[in-house]
């Protein structure tokens, strides 16, 4: 949506670059942000966007219950949730835990079940497309609810599905049936195989390796060893430490004498039969199905571990995967930007360092004319409202800067230049301005009583300027436009050429000085430097890019013609 | 920026506490529902007090936090189910900062604090939604659904899309302030 605003991350142009890309390209929409999906790092004084920190899972837990579900267990859980919580296998629904005979309502009709009250056996219900566990032969002798309780289950014979009835805890019986996956021991016993060879690598390669990367929390043996694999394997990478390379050349030939050979559980040929009826099973399930709806969607079938059959009516439920709680580091220097609490459901961080709390919120509008105003009374659209017209020199606009730092800045924009001469010009206030302090109060009275009476202003400020406007043809339009608490909103015009067709959208640097929490204010009067503005203790300029997305434009008859 | 919302200003009512509702909403057993202060209810909207639990005494059927939201057309029922045998129906709780868009429908037991609900949606019986949760335009949540906080639901059924940015919440905020003062009455 236009007009808007986003913020530039230079993480992902190449070196020297502050410059973002034209906004011309496409690709440029990459490294432009809206102001809350950045962070700041205030070691590196440098903006950081989701693309480029480093992601640490800090905790896991089940959407569903929301039960946090301790790390030691999540291995051994395989990801998913171990209680009562299922997906539909048709459409990801959750699934509720429902008596196979709800209570009659007294009216003959059936009623759809909601709860598990009512006599067993108890059944899986998918409460959106009413699929439901005995389609595929599951149910349970009694309902969820305690951790004591233990369930039957019985995977009724078919083609397919072997006849099991296991008395197991309620820590899933899918997984059990899961873990007896021919894929899922040959996986268990690949890892027991490599096992002793991973210990013995990463142990090597952490003598001398893993220093300079061991503020890498979190890393296994597994990966430990990969990336010591890694390095060893690819020159490149091993290059910022060559000592370790020329020993590790050794070790490589060293574990190469002690692997064991491995031999597989089963052959690959009787691989395929195991799991959904292999190959040739599948090619004679295809031959013989009469419509699409017979064969599970790729999208019904991805999010299983191990391979399932092909057939719809065959899917089974599905444990719902576990979701994750990230911290958030800078890239560069590693210090934590998010941390959140350790509370699953909790919204509260104990570290944020959003980009909002220390650059200045620009957000960019139309003013409003009386017309607009009228319309907008009326209940109608006014959709031709600052529309950027062609072959019109003043199209205005306003950007209103919000401060959020509790000290007075001065910001300058400096809109860049679009080369081709037949685009479009920006005139904005180019002289350095000032934007007020933030103060809990100001937003403690509009809080409370200040609103109505301020935006009335603000609505009469607003009438008064187009009218001026209006009567004497161009008043101020670009330059400071009004100030109050820590807002600051300036005016620009932009001069589109007659026969440019596109998008208004330029980048814009922004540059701010600020005053620097670090000096002492007995500091005044010593060396500062001289660009500041204001005389104080000692400020810091920060820039960063924009880009201001004004729409795209219109030519004066399309307008018209509305 | 701050383009005002106008509204009809008979059209409303303002409460001491800063509530508006509209005239034209369809308040049924308005005793029975609380509104946090700041809150909107818009033209069209229906919502349900009426449907209360059986038994004596007094009883909050919904409860409404400040600074919320109910788009035209929506309504708000609590939801209800058979439970040994007895009909009831269950009250409802909206948190603080909740938006919920034009035409849809709530019939969720729980809703948290800085809730995002678009336009047209079916949010089914029983629903829990946490705190800084949003769910897109056009999503149905099937009953019994939990939308864990700061996840975005889209589609139908309503799934897990992403993660929420961390200022979330602050975002809600903010913006579901700016709506109130935004929303002026035109005399006309």
């Amino acid at each position: 949506m236009w007009p808007n605003i986003q913020y530039y991350c230079p993480c992902l142009s190449s070196a020297n670059a502050l410059t973002p890309p034209p906004p011309i390209l496409a690709s440029s929409s990459a490294s432009f942000h809206s102001l809350h999906n950045l962070y700041f790092c205030e070691e590196c004084d440098a903006v950081r966007c989701n693309r480029c920190v480093s992601v640490e899972v800090s905790g896991y837990y089940c959407p569903n219950c929301l039960f946090e579900v301790p790390s030691a267990s999540v291995r051994a859980e395989k990801n998913r949730c171990a209680r009562n919580c299922f997906s539909c296998p048709i459409c990801r629904a959750t699934l509720s835990v429902v008596a196979s005979d709800p209570p009659d309502d007294g009216t003959g009709r059936p009623i759809t079940p909601l709860n598990n009250v009512g006599e067993g056996p108890y059944l899986l219900y998918c409460n959106y497309c009413r699929w439901d566990s005995t389609e595929v032969g599951i149910t349970f002798e009694k309902p969820t609810g305690l951790a004591g309780t233990r369930w039957l289950v019985h995977f009724v014979s078919n083609a397919y599905i072997r006849v099991v009835a296991i008395d197991l805890s309620s820590t899933a019986q899918l997984q059990k049936y899961e873990d007896s996956a021919p894929e899922s021991l040959e996986f268990e016993r690949l890892k027991e195989h490599f096992e002793p060879f991973l210990r013995t690598s990463s142990l090597s390669s952490s003598t001398h390796l893993l220093p300079p990367t061991s503020h890498h929390l979190h890393t296994s043996s597994a990966t430990a060893a990969a990336s010591a694999a890694l390095s060893r394997d690819i020159p490149g990478i091993s290059k910022y430490n060559p000592l370790s390379r020329s020993r590790s050349g050794r070790d490589r030939t060293a574990n190469k004498d002690e692997m064991a050979e491995y031999k597989s559980r089963v052959e690959v040929g009787l691989f395929g039969q195991l799991g959904s009826g292999g190959d040739d099973a599948d090619v004679e399930l295809l031959r013989c199905t009469e419509t699409v709806g017979e064969i599970a969607k790729l999208e019904q079938r991805w999010g299983n571990s191990w391979i399932t059959s092909l057939r719809m009516s065959e899917l089974r439920p599905l444990r719902i995967p576990l979701h994750s709680k990230v911290s958030k580091r800078c890239p560069a220097c590693r210090h934590i930007l998010i941390k959140p609490e350790q509370k699953a459901q909790s919204v509260r961080y104990k570290i944020k360092l959003a980009a909002a709390n220390y650059l200045p919120a620009l957000s960019v509008g139309f003013p409003q004319t009386q017309a607009a105003k009228r319309a907008l009374g009326k209940g109608v659209e006014p959709r031709n409202v600052g529309v950027m017209l062609a072959g019109i020199t003043n199209n205005t606009f306003r950007v209103a800067l919000t401060n959020p730092l509790y000290d007075p800045i001065q910001v300058r924009l400096s809109p860049q230049r679009v080369t081709d001469g037949r685009g479009f010009q920006v005139s904005l206030p180019l002289t350095p301005f000032s934007i007020g302090a933030f103060a809990e109060a100001w937003e403690y009275d509009d809080d409370e009583d200040m609103f109505g009476v301020e935006d009335d202003e603000l609505g009469l400020e607003v009438g008064r300027g187009s009218r001026d406007k209006d009567a004497r043809g161009r008043t101020k339009n670009v330059g400071v436009l009004e100030r109050r608490a820590n807002v600051t909103v300036v005016g620009g015009e932009v001069n589109v050429h007659r026969s440019y067709r596109g998008q208004v959208k330029f980048n814009m640097l922004v540059s701010y000085t600020y005053r620097s929490d670090d000096p002492l204010p007995s500091e005044d009067g010593a060396g500062t430097p001289s660009r500041a503005v204001v005389k104080t203790p000692e400020v810091k300029t920060f820039s960063f890019y924009t880009v201001v997305d004004l729409g795209p434009v219109l030519s004066k008859d399309d307008s018209e013609s509305r | 920026m701050d383009t005002p919302i106008y509204y009809s200003k008979t059209e409303f009512i303002e409460t001491d506490t800063g509530n508006k509702v509209s005239r034209r909403a369809t308040i049924a057993g308005p005793q029975n529902i609380i509104l946090g202060g700041k809150t909107i209810i818009s033209s069209g909207a229906i919502i349900r007090g009426d449907l209360r639990r059986t038994g004596p005494g007094h009883a909050v059927v919904i409860s409404l936090g400040r600074y919320c939201l109910v788009g035209e057309g929506c309504v708000i029922r609590p939801p209800y189910k058979t439970y040994r045998g007895n009909f009831n129906y269950y009250p409802m709780k909206i948190g603080d900062h909740v938006h919920i868009g034009a035409n849809t429908v709530v019939e969720a037991a729980t809703i948290g604090n800085h809730v995002v609900i678009g336009k047209n949606c079916i949010i089914g019986k029983f629903t829990i939604i946490k705190d800084c949760a949003q769910v897109a335009d056009n999503t149905v949540i099937p009953p019994n659904t939990v939308v864990p906080a700061l996840a975005l639901f889209s589609g139908s059924p309503g799934r897990f899309v992403e993660d929420l940015p961390e200022s979330t919440q602050e975002l809600v905020e903010s913006q579901t302030k700016h709506y109130y003062t935004r929303f002026q009455p035109l005399d006309r």
